[in-house]
C-alpha cells in the first residue's frame, strides 16, 4: 500500500516543501529510505521503528521504502521523522489515508514516541502551503506566528488519538515564559556626554549608514553601538517576518511570543569562524551573524582583529544585502541586510596622537593596515570617539535626549527616505540620488574644491551627499543641499581625520 | 682565485668598500684595519683570515665579537662587482683626504673614512643645519618640522636631516618644496634604497635636487648600530641643530650630545609640557638649549638674520593674513579651540554646540585653512602658508 504526507525540509532560511511516499509490500522485510536523505535523515529508520513500538503500533515486517520528494532536493535533519512515521501508519493500514488528508506533519521523534522540538519551524510552516501543519507541541507558539491553524502534539501516541478523533487535538501549553524578545534595549539618556557621538548615532540610524568608531579603549564605543538598535524604528511585517524566519532557523525564537518587531543587535568577537560570521556548514547552511543581524545592527568590536578575509567577505553582502553560500551539494541565498557599527583603536597602544602614544609610526601603519580601503569605503560615517571629560561624567548637566525621543526623529526621517522609493537613504544611488538631493551653488562650489584637492573621490562625494540628505532629513528641511550639511557629512566621512597616521 | 681580476685598476675606494660591507665594521674598526696598510692589502688579509690579535685587541668589542665570520663573509664579497654596483646605481664614493670629502667633515673628532653619496655632495658647501626629531611627530611638530625646512631652505641654508619618517621626512618635504637651497639627507644603510620605504618618493626628490650621503655600502641594512653612528655624521655636518619633537631618550639626544661634543649650537622647539614628543625637547630647553620659535631664530645663530625676509613665526606680525576672516559660530569655535589640539567631543563640550552646527563651523575653518583634522584631532593652524598643498604655490611666488 501507498501513503504520502506533505512535510518540509530547511535549506539556509528557506523551507522547502518534501512530500514524503511510503510504500509497504510484500518481500524481505527491509526499510530503505531514498530520495537524498543527509546521514541523520537516513536514521529516521531507527528513531521511527523505535517510536512506533514504544507507542503501541506495530512495525510492519514488510519491505518499506520511504521517497523523499522531490528527489533533487537534499534533505537534512531530523524533522521529517514525524511525517516518515504517520505516512508509514498510513500505508501499513493502521491509519486510515482519509485521515491525513490536508494536513503536514513536522516533528522529529524521540524513541519513546515523543515528538520533538525542530529548529526553523517558522519557515518549514510557511513552505508547506496549503496543508494544515502539524507540529511539536513545544513550537506551536513559533508555527502560530505564521499558520495560526497549526496543531500541536507532544508524543506519537497523542497524534494518533486525535487524527482518529478518540481524543482533542492537545492545546498549546499555558503562559509561556515570556522574555524581551532581544533582551532590554540600553537607554540612549544614559550616555553621559558624547554629544557629538549621539548625534553620529542618530544620522547613522536614519540614514542606515554604515558606522566606523575609533578611540582608546575605555572610550565608550561599545556603550554607544549598543544604543543604536533602541534607534532603529520598529520593524514593518515584511521585515519582522524576514528576521523572524532567520532566527528561527538558527533555533533563536522558540520562546518568542510574536515576530521580532526590534532590529537585532549582533556582535561576534573577533575569533568567530568565518562560516559562523558568513553562515553555510556542509549540508544545512546555517546562517551567520551577518544574516542573524539582517535588519539590525551588526556590531564589529576591534574590527583590527578580525582576520583580513572575514573582513573582506563582508563586502559584498555590504553592497547587495545578501550573502549567497554555496557548497557543492547546496546552495542557498541568506539575507544579510545590515547596519555595520565597527570599532577599533587607533594603533596598538590604544592611547591615539597627540604625543601621548608610543607606538612607531611603522607599528599603526601595520595596525591600521589591516582595514583594507575598499571596506574602509563603506563606511559613510567615521567617529573620533573620546573618553568624556569628567565634568561630562560627574556633573549634574541635564541628561540627553532619551532612546525614544531620538528614535520619533529617526523614524520620521526614514519616512521621507520610504517616500524616494528606499528603506533608507543609503540605498539612494546614480539618477534617484541626484533627484532627491540636489546641490546649492555654494554646495557645488564646496565639493568641486574638495575633489579638486583630492582630499576627496567622486565615490565619496557621492556618499557625502547622501549624509548630508540624511542630515536634512533628520531637521526636516527639503530643498537643495547647502554647505552647512555638506560640512557636516565632510567631517563624518573623514577617515583620514580619524585615522591619523603620522606622515 | 679566479674571479679576482686585476686588482690594481680598482680604487682603493673600492676595498675601502668591501671592509665597509662586513658585519660591525663601523669607523672605528675601519680605521684600526687601515693601520695595517693599504685598503687592498688590508682586504686580502682579512679574506685570508690573518688578522693579527694584537690589532683585533683594539676594535670596539662588538666588532672583535664577530671578527671570526670576517674571512667567510668577506669570500663571498668581490670588491670589484661592489665597485661596479656602485657605478651602475650612481652611488659616489669619497674618502677621507681625497677630494670632493666633505670640508665640514675633515676636521671632525670621528670623521667617516668612507662616504657614499647619491646626488650632488657639493650642495654642502652651503651653510647647514641639522633638523632631527621624533618619527612619532604630532601635527604640531609636522607643521614647525615643515616651516622650517621651508623656510631656512629659501633663506639659502642646506636643510640636513635623517630621512626618517616624522619630523625628518617633513623637514625634508619642506626644503624640497620651497624650491630653495638644495637639502641633504644622511642615512643608516646603503644607498640602493635609502630610508624608509615610505619616504622612498622623498628620497628620490632629494637625491635629484640635493645629496643623501651614507657610511654604508650599497646591499648594507640600516642595523639599529648605524643610526647612532648616523647621527655623529649629522652633528659633524650642521652648524646648528635643531630639535623639534623628541621623547627625553632616543635617536635626536643623541645627535644632540654628538652636536654638544662638536660645540655646535643646539636649538629646541618648545612643545605642550603633556606631550611626551616634546618632553625632550622641553628638557633641552632647561638644560640652556636656545629657543627655536621660528626660522628667524636660527637664522641669527648662523649670521644670516635679516638678509631674508620676515618669514619666521616669531617674524613681524605685518603680514596680512590671506585667509576669511572666520565670523559667527566659526569665531566662537576657533577661540574656544585655542592652541591646543582638542577632539571634537572637548569643543562640543566647551561650546556647548550640537553635532550638526559644531561640524558645520569645524569644516568651514578647515576650508579657510584655519584648523586641520588629525587623527581625530582638530588643530588650530597659524598661518596660511602652512596649508599642505598651498605652501608650494605660497613659497615658489615670493
Amino acid at each position: 500500500m501507498l501513503a504520502a504526507v506533505p512535510s518540509a525540509t530547511l535549506l539556509g532560511v528557506q523551507g522547502h516543501r518534501v512530500r514524503v511516499e511510503v510504500h509497504v509490500s510484500e518481500g524481505l522485510p527491509g526499510f530503505t529510505v531514498v530520495g537524498l536523505p543527509d546521514a541523520s535523515c537516513r536514521e529516521a529508520r531507527d528513531r521511527v521503528r523505535a517510536a512506533l513500538l514504544s507507542s503501541q503500533l506495530i512495525w510492519p515486517l514488510k519491505r518499506v521504502t520511504v521517497n523523499l520528494a522531490p528527489t533533487n532536493l537534499r534533505k537534512a535533519g531530523s524533522g521529517l521523522d514525524l511525517a516518515i512515521a504517520v505516512a508509514l501508519l498510513g500505508a501499513s493500514g493502521q491509519l486510515d489515508p482519509e485521515l491525513l488528508r490536508g494536513a503536514a506533519f513536522l516533528g522529529e521523534l524521540g524513541l519513546d514516541g515523543a515528538v520533538r522540538r525542530v529548529i526553523g519551524m517558522l519557515p518549514l510552516c510557511e513552505a508547506v502551503g496549503a496543508s494544515r501543519p502539524v507540529v511539536p507541541l513545544v513550537d506551536l507558539h513559533e508555527a502560530s506566528l505564521v499558520r495560526p491553524d497549526a496543531r500541536g502534539v507532544a508524543s506519537l501516541t497523542q497524534l494518533v488519538l486525535a487524527l482518529r478523533g478518540e481524543e482533542p487535538w492537545p492545546q498549546a501549553p499555558g503562559p509561556r515564559r515570556v522574555p524581551e524578545p532581544l533582551g532590554p534595549v540600553p537607554d540612549l539618556a544614559e550616555v553621559q556626554g558624547h554629544a557629538i557621538a549621539r548625534g553620529a548615532l542618530e544620522v547613522a540610524a536614519a540614514g542606515g549608514h554604515h558606522l566606523l568608531m575609533v578611540g582608546p579603549p575605555g572610550a565608550g564605543k561599545t556603550m554607544l553601538a549598543e544604543r543604536l538598535p533602541g534607534l532603529l524604528p520598529d520593524l514593518d511585517d515584511a521585515g519582522a517576518l524576514d528576521v523572524s524566519r532567520v532566527h528561527s532557523a538558527a533555533g533563536s525564537l522558540s520562546d518568542v511570543p510574536s515576530l521580532v518587531r526590534r532590529p537585532p543587535f549582533r556582535s561576534p568577537h573577533h575569533t568567530a569562524s568565518l562560516v559562523a560570521l558568513i553562515g553555510g556548514g556542509s549540508s544545512v547552511l546555517r546562517p551567520g551573524e551577518i544574516s542573524l543581524a539582517s535588519g539590525g545592527v551588526l556590531f564589529l568590536d576591534e574590527l583590527g582583529e578580525f582576520p583580513a578575509a572575514h573582513l573582506d567577505a563582508l563586502r559584498q553582502p555590504l553592497e547587495s544585502g545578501e550573502i549567497r553560500v554555496a557548497r557543492a551539494m547546496v546552495g542557498a541565498t541568506l539575507p544579510a541586510r545590515f547596519l555595520l557599527v565597527a570599532a577599533t583603536n587607533p594603533c596598538p597602544c590604544g592611547a591615539g596622537p597627540l604625543g601621548r602614544c608610543r607606538c612607531s609610526p611603522g607599528q599603526v601603519a601595520r595596525y591600521l593596515r589591516r582595514l583594507s580601503g575598499p571596506l574602509l569605503d563603506r563606511f559613510d560615517l567615521g567617529l573620533w570617539v573620546d573618553p568624556p571629560e569628567p565634568a561630562a561624567v560627574l556633573g549634574t548637566g541635564s541628561a540627553g535626549e532619551s532612546t525614544a525621543v531620538v528614535r520619533d526623529r529617526v523614524a520620521a526621517a526614514r519616512e521621507r527616505a520610504r517616500a524616494r522609493g528606499v528603506d533608507a537613504n543609503r540605498q539612494l544611488r546614480g539618477e534617484a540620488l541626484d533627484r532627491a538631493a540636489p546641490l546649492s551653488d555654494a554646495g557645488v562650489a564646496l565639493l568641486r574644491d574638495r575633489l579638486e584637492a583630492g582630499t576627496l573621490t567622486m565615490r565619496g562625494a557621492q556618499r557625502v551627499r547622501v549624509v548630508a540628505l540624511t542630515i536634512m532629513d533628520l531637521e526636516e528641511r527639503s530643498g537643495r543641499l547647502t554647505p552647512d550639511e555638506l560640512h557636516v557629512a565632510l567631517s563624518l566621512r573623514s577617515q583620514d581625520g580619524v585615522l591619523g597616521v603620522a606622515a | 682565485m679566479i674571479g679576482d681580476g686585476p686588482p690594481e685598476v680598482l680604487p682603493h675606494e673600492a676595498y675601502l668598500a668591501a671592509l665597509a660591507s662586513l658585519d660591525r665594521v663601523g669607523p672605528a674598526t675601519l680605521r684600526a684595519l687601515l693601520t695595517l696598510g693599504d685598503p687592498a692589502a688590508v682586504w686580502e688579509r682579512v679574506r685570508a683570515g690573518r688578522l693579527p690579535a694584537a690589532l683585533v685587541a683594539t676594535f670596539p668589542p662588538a666588532s672583535a665579537a664577530v671578527v671570526g665570520t670576517w674571512p667567510g663573509l668577506a669570500r663571498g664579497i668581490d670588491a670589484a662587482v661592489l665597485w661596479k654596483r656602485c657605478v651602475r646605481l650612481g652611488v659616489g664614493a669619497v674618502s677621507l683626504g681625497s677630494p670632493g670629502y666633505p670640508v665640514a667633515l675633515v676636521d671632525d673628532p670621528d670623521p667617516p673614512v668612507l662616504l657614499f653619496h647619491l646626488g650632488d655632495p657639493d650642495v654642502l658647501v652651503a651653510p647647514r643645519v641639522a633638523i632631527v626629531g621624533t618619527r612619532r611627530a604630532t601635527g604640531y611638530g609636522l607643521r614647525q618640522a615643515r616651516a622650517l625646512g621651508a623656510e631656512l631652505a629659501q633663506a639659502g641654508v642646506c636643510v640636513v636631516s635623517g630621512l626618517a619618517l616624522g619630523i625628518d621626512a617633513a623637514a625634508h618635504r619642506g626644503a624640497i618644496e620651497a624650491a630653495g637651497a638644495p637639502p641633504a639627507a644622511v642615512v643608516g644603510g646603503g644607498l640602493e634604497s635609502p630610508g624608509p620605504v615610505r619616504n622612498a618618493r622623498l628620497a628620490r626628490d632629494i637625491a635629484r635636487t640635493g645629496v643623501i650621503l651614507s657610511e654604508a655600502p650599497p646591499g648594507v641594512t640600516a642595523l639599529p648600530w648605524r643610526f647612532p653612528v648616523r647621527n655623529r655624521i649629522l652633528a659633524g655636518l650642521a652648524q646648528v641643530v635643531v630639535v623639534v619633537e623628541s621623547a627625553p631618550v632616543g635617536g635626536s639626544m643623541l645627535t644632540v650630545q654628538e652636536a654638544q661634543t662638536r660645540d655646535r649650537p643646539v636649538l629646541a622647539v618648545p612643545g605642550p609640557v603633556d606631550s611626551l614628543v616634546s618632553q625632550g625637547t622641553n628638557l633641552l630647553l632647561g638644560e640652556g638649549a636656545g629657543v627655536c620659535a621660528g626660522t628667524q631664530d636660527v637664522l641669527c645663530l648662523l649670521s644670516l638674520a635679516g638678509l631674508v625676509g620676515p618669514v619666521g613665526p616669531a617674524g613681524p606680525a605685518a603680514m596680512v593674513d590671506p585667509r576669511p576672516q572666520p565670523v559667527g559660530p566659526a569665531a566662537r569655535v576657533l577661540d574656544e579651540l585655542g592652541w591646543r589640539p582638542s577632539t571634537i567631543e572637548q569643543l562640543a563640550l566647551r561650546t556647548g554646540m550640537g553635532l550638526r552646527g559644531l561640524s558645520a563651523a569645524i569644516g568651514r575653518l578647515e576650508q579657510d585653512g584655519w584648523a586641520v583634522r588629525r587623527g581625530g584631532f582638530v588643530e588650530r593652524v597659524a598661518r596660511a602658508e602652512v596649508r599642505e598643498g598651498k605652501a608650494t604655490v605660497a613659497y615658489r611666488r615670493r
